[in-house]
C-alpha cells in the first residue's frame, strides 16, 4: 500500500470553475445544494460511479476542477433524470453532468472511446450531414470507432430491431436541405471553440 | 409661502442613519438644498436622529428658533414616526406638527447610483416641507378597552394564554374547534428533551382551564364573525350541535357501552385512525371538557332516524343527550385577542416515493405517538399491524420539509421529535433503529446533549435524505420488508436498508383554513400561509392589527417550551393593553364639513368600517371617528368636497406632490 498525500491547498483549486458551471442552463441553483444526496439515492446508475452526484456538485462547487472533469460519474450519467426529479433545491443534475462532459471535452479531460462521448459525436455527425440521424448510419458510425467487439454484441438486438421494422437496413432519412443545418450547427461549433462533441 | 394661518417657521433634519442613508445620500447636500426651502429656519443633519442627542436636537431648536412645524427625513414612519412625534411633543409643539419622510427604505437602499438617490431625497424633503406647512395640531381619540380576551385554539398555547389572562383576573373566552381542548401535544406520549410525560404536564393545565372561573370553555366551536376593533371587538362563534348537554353529562361514559353499536367500528380521529371509537365517544380518557360527543356522520337516530336509543336509555335521569340540539351562535364582546390555532402535520402522500398509503407499515410519526402512547391504540406497544414487534426501523426526517418541490422551510421540531421516537421505539420494541437525516438540527436547551444520548444509545445515524421506499428486495436479506434506498453522504456510498417499519418524520404546515382564519381577524400571514407577526423580531405576538396577537405554531414551527413562552408573552401583551385601559387612536380620521354635505348617502355605503351614518335631523352624515381606520375612501368619493380626512387634507397631500415633482 502507498501512502499519499490528500491534502488540497487551496492554490490547486479552480475558483472560477464552479462560476462557469452554474453559468450554465440548469445549473443556477447550483450553490443552493444541501448536500443531501436525493440525486445520488435515486440515480440508477451511482452504484457504478467513483463520485456520487452529490460529490460531484459538492466538488464542483469547491473549484476540484481536476477530479470532477477526470471522473468516470460524468460519463456514466444515463440522463433518465431521475435526481432532477428529486432534487429539493432544484438544481437540474442531469444538465450539470452535461456542462461538466462539455468542459472535459472541451479541456482534453476523459476517456477518449467512452460510448456516451462517441455515440454524441456520431449522432452530430450524422445530423450535419443529413440535417436528421438514420439510426442505422449512427450506430455503424459509433460502432467503427468503439471496436468490432461491441457490433457484435449488439448484432442480435440489431436484427431483432430490424425485423419488428424499427431500424431500417437500407436508405439514409435526409431533409429537405441539410446544407442550413449544417451551417447552423457550424455556427455554433466556431462560438464553441471550433470542437464538436 | 401659503401656510396654515401662521407663518410657517419649519426645522428640517436629515439623518445619515450611520452609512445606511449617508453611503448612498449625499446628506449635507439634501441639507443645503432644504435650507433655502421656503418657510425652512434651520436644517440639520445628524448621524442618528432617532438617538437621545438627535431628538434633543428638535427639543432644542423647537425653543431656540421658535420652530411651529418640523420635518423629519430619516427611516421608515413605521419604525421612528412615534419617537418624533414624542420628541416634538416633549419640545412642546402638538406631537401631528411633524412629518416624517422615508429616505432609507424608499431612497439609499433601493438606489445604486448616488446622483439619482440624492435627487430623489432631495424632492421627497421638498414634499415634506410643503406639505408640513399646511398641517394642523390633532388630538388623538382615546378608546376604552374592554376587560376580556378571546384566545383561538385550545392547544398548549391557547391553553398556556387563557391561564395567564384568567390568573390576571381578565374574563377569557377559549374557543376550541374539536370536542375537547389539548390539541397536538395531548395525542405525544413523552416529550423532548427531558422524557417527562405530555399527559402529565398537559393535562392538569386542560383541567385548570376547566376550573378557573374567569375561563369560559367553549369546545366544538369555530368563530364565525368578527367586528369592531382594539379593545371593542365583537365576535360571533357557531357552536356545534354535540347532541349531549355539556352542564348534564358527568362523563359516566355509560352511554358509550349502551350504544347498539356492541363494537366500536369507526376511524377515531384522535387515534388518526389506528382506533376505532362508536358514533358515541369521547375522545381520549382525560379529554376536557370531560363530556361525551355524538357524530351526526355516523349515528344510526340522526343519520336515519330510527334507532333503539340505548344511549338515551343509559343516561337515564341526567337527560344529557338531546337529538335536537342545533348550531348555536354565541355573541361575545372582548378588548383583545389571541390567535393559537396551531398547526397541521404534512400529507405524506403528496410524496409517494416514500410508500405513505401504499404500504402499511409506513407511518407517519404522529401515528407512531399513538402507538408509543400508553393511553394510545395498543397500550403504549410498538408493534407493527400484524402484531409483531419490528426488528428494524427507519425513520426519515424532512418529509415534506426542506424541499422546492413541498414545503421549502424546516420545519424545526422533526429532528427532535425524530431522536425521542427513535428512543421510545428501541426502548419499546428492542428494535434497531436507522435515523436518514440531512443536517442534524438540535439546537435549544439539552437538546444537544439528548443528541448525544441517543448516539450513544447506538441509535444508526445516517445522513442522506431518502430517495425511495421499496419492497422490491435485490438482495435475500431483504425479501419481504420495506428498503430505504439513500446514499450515506458521511462515507459517499449508497445504500439499501432493509426494515419492517418506516416512520415519516412529517414537516408541520399552516392548518388548510388559515387563510380565511386571517382574513377574518383581519391579519396577513407570509407567503408560507403562517400568520405573520408585526416585527419578526422584535413584535414577535403583535399583528398588524392592534389587539390581535398570535401564539404559537400558528405563526411558524415551534417546539413546546417555545410555544409556551410566545402564548405567555401574546397574554403579557394582552394584559398591557387591557390594564391601561385605553388605547389611542391615529386621528386621521375623516370629517365632515356640514354646511358642504348634501345628504347623498354616497359615502355611507361605500365605507367598509360603517362607520358614517346618516343624521337624519340635519339631513347630513356623520363619522364615527371610532370606528374611522381613515383609509379615505369617503374623502375621494364625496361629489362635494364635504369631507375630508385629518393629516391628508387636499391641501397637505396637493402640496406634497407639487412639492416632490420638484
Amino acid at each position: 500500500m502507498e501512502i499519499q498525500r490528500t491534502i488540497k491547498y487551496e492554490a490547486e483549486l479552480d475558483r472560477q470553475f464552479a462560476y462557469e458551471i452554474a453559468q450554465s442552463p440548469g445549473a443556477e441553483t447550483l450553490f443552493e445544494c444541501i448536500q443531501c444526496g436525493a440525486c445520488s439515492a435515486a440515480c440508477p446508475v451511482s452504484i457504478y460511479m467513483d463520485l456520487t452526484p452529490r460529490r460531484v456538485i459538492a466538488m464542483t462547487r469547491e473549484g476540484f476542477k481536476h477530479e470532477v472533469l477526470s471522473s468516470l460519474t460524468i460519463w456514466l450519467c444515463s440522463s433518465c433524470y431521475a435526481c432532477t426529479v428529486e432534487c429539493p433545491v432544484g438544481i437540474k443534475v442531469t444538465d450539470v453532468m452535461y456542462a461538466l462532459k462539455q468542459r472535459a471535452i472541451k479541456e482534453g479531460y476523459g476517456p477518449r472511446k467512452v460510448l456516451t462521448r462517441l455515440l454524441a459525436q456520431s449522432f452530430f455527425q450524422a445530423v450535419k450531414e443529413d440535417g436528421r440521424a438514420t439510426e442505422r448510419k449512427v450506430m455503424l458510425r459509433l460502432y467503427r470507432r468503439a471496436g468490432l467487439d461491441h457490433l457484435i454484441r449488439m448484432a442480435p438486438l440489431g436484427l431483432k430491431l430490424w425485423r419488428t421494422g424499427r431500424l431500417s437496413a437500407f436508405g439514409t432519412e435526409r431533409i429537405k436541405n441539410p446544407a442550413e443545418v449544417r451551417t447552423l450547427l457550424e455556427c455554433l461549433e466556431e462560438q464553441e471553440g471550433g470542437k464538436s462533441p | 409661502m401659503k401656510g396654515n394661518g401662521e407663518v410657517p417657521r419649519i426645522g428640517v433634519y436629515v439623518c445619515d442613519c450611520g452609512t445606511n442613508i449617508a453611503g448612498k445620500v449625499r446628506v449635507a447636500e439634501v441639507v443645503e438644498f432644504a435650507r433655502d426651502l421656503p418657510g425652512v429656519v434651520v436644517a440639520r443633519e445628524y448621524k442618528y436622529m432617532c438617538s437621545d442627542p438627535g431628538q434633543d436636537l428638535i427639543k432644542r431648536d423647537i425653543q431656540e428658533y421658535n420652530l411651529n412645524r418640523i420635518v423629519v427625513a430619516s427611516c421608515s414612519p413605521l419604525l421612528h414616526e412615534h419617537t418624533f412625534r414624542k420628541a416634538t411633543a416633549e419640545g412642546g409643539l402638538n406631537p401631528y406638527l411633524v412629518h416624517h419622510v422615508n429616505i432609507r427604505e424608499d431612497v439609499s437602499w433601493v438606489h445604486e447610483d448616488s446622483d439619482e438617490a440624492t435627487r430623489k431625497a432631495k424632492a421627497i424633503v421638498h414634499g415634506a416641507v410643503l406639505r408640513v406647512a399646511w398641517q394642523k395640531p390633532l388630538e388623538p381619540q382615546s378608546v376604552p378597552v374592554r376587560d376580556s380576551a378571546l384566545v383561538v385554539g385550545g392547544g398548549i398555547a391557547g391553553i398556556s394564554a387563557a391561564l395567564t389572562l384568567a390568573e390576571a383576573g381578565k374574563q377569557v373566552y377559549l374557543v376550541e374547534r374539536e370536542p375537547t381542548i389539548g390539541g397536538h401535544m395531548a395525542k405525544f406520549d413523552k416529550t423532548f428533551p427531558t422524557l417527562d410525560c405530555a399527559a402529565c404536564i398537559l393535562t392538569p393545565k386542560m383541567t385548570a382551564v376547566k376550573d378557573h372561573p374567569n375561563i369560559t370553555l367553549i369546545t366544538y366551536a369555530e368563530v364565525e364573525e368578527v367586528d369592531g376593533y382594539v379593545g371593542n371587538f365583537k365576535v360571533k362563534v357557531r357552536k356545534k350541535p354535540r347532541y349531549v348537554h355539556e352542564d348534564r353529562c358527568v362523563g359516566c361514559l355509560e352511554c358509550i357501552e349502551a350504544c347498539v353499536f356492541k363494537e366500536p367500528r369507526f376511524p377515531n380521529e384522535f387515534d388518526l385512525g389506528l382506533s376505532k371509537r362508536k358514533p358515541v365517544y369521547i375522545p381520549f380518557p382525560q379529554a376536557v371538557p370531560p363530556v361525551v360527543t355524538i357524530d351526526p356522520d355516523t349515528c344510526l337516530y340522526l343519520r336515519f332516524g330510527k334507532c333503539k336509543k340505548t344511549c338515551v336509555e343509559a343516561c337515564g335521569d341526567r337527560n344529557a343527550i338531546d337529538f335536537d340540539m342545533k348550531p348555536e351562535t354565541l355573541e361575545l364582546e372582548v378588548g383583545t385577542i389571541i390567535l393559537a390555532t396551531g398547526f397541521k402535520t404534512f400529507d405524506p402522500t403528496r410524496t409517494p416515493k416514500y410508500g405513505y398509503g401504499r404500504f402499511p407499515e409506513v407511518y407517519t410519526s404522529l401515528e407512531i405517538e399513538r402507538l408509543v402512547n400508553s393511553s394510545g391504540p395498543t397500550g403504549g406497544e410498538v408493534v407493527m399491524r400484524n402484531g409483531q414487534k419490528p426488528k428494524r426501523v427507519g425513520i426519515i426526517h424532512c418529509v415534506g420539509s426542506r424541499d422546492k418541490n413541498t414545503n421549502p422551510w424546516c420545519s424545526k421540531v422533526c429532528c427532535m421529535y425524530s431522536l425521542k421516537l427513535a428512543h421510545l421505539i428501541h426502548e419499546r420494541s428492542g428494535a434497531e433503529v436507522y435515523n436518514f437525516y440531512i443536517d442534524m438540527r438540535t439546537p435549544g436547551k439539552g437538546y444537544e446533549e439528548f443528541y448525544n444520548r441517543l448516539a450513544k444509545e447506538g441509535v444508526h445515524l445516517i445522513r442522506g435524505r431518502v430517495a425511495e421506499v421499496t419492497d422490491a428486495p435485490l438482495h435475500p436479506e431483504e425479501e419481504g420488508k420495506l428498503i430505504i434506498r439513500v446514499e450515506d453522504t458521511n462515507i459517499g456510498v449508497v445504500r439499501r436498508i432493509p426494515v419492517d417499519m418506516v416512520v415519516l418524520a412529517v414537516g408541520l404546515e399552516p392548518q388548510p383554513d388559515a387563510d380565511e382564519v386571517r382574513r377574518l381577524f383581519n391579519i396577513s400571514c407570509s407567503t408560507e400561509g403562517w400568520f405573520l407577526e408585526r416585527h419578526p423580531k422584535l413584535a414577535p405576538v403583535e399583528t398588524f392589527t392592534d389587539g390581535v396577537f398570535v401564539a404559537g405554531a400558528c405563526q411558524g414551527p415551534k417546539d413546546i417550551p417555545e410555544t409556551v413562552a410566545q402564548a405567555q408573552a401574546a397574554a403579557a401583551n394582552a394584559l398591557a393593553l387591557m390594564d391601561k385601559g385605553s388605547v389611542e387612536m391615529e386621528p386621521n380620521v375623516a370629517r365632515v364639513n356640514e354646511e358642504l354635505c348634501s345628504g347623498c348617502h354616497i359615502c355611507i355605503g361605500l365605507c367598509p368600517y360603517g362607520a358614517i351614518s346618516f343624521n337624519e335631523e340635519k339631513k347630513v352624515a356623520e363619522v364615527n371617528e371610532v370606528l374611522c381606520k381613515g383609509c379615505g375612501t369617503c374623502t375621494a368619493a364625496c361629489p362635494s368636497g364635504a369631507l375630508s380626512q385629518n393629516l391628508f387634507s387636499d391641501h397637505e397631500v396637493f402640496s406634497e406632490i407639487m412639492g416632490v415633482l420638484l
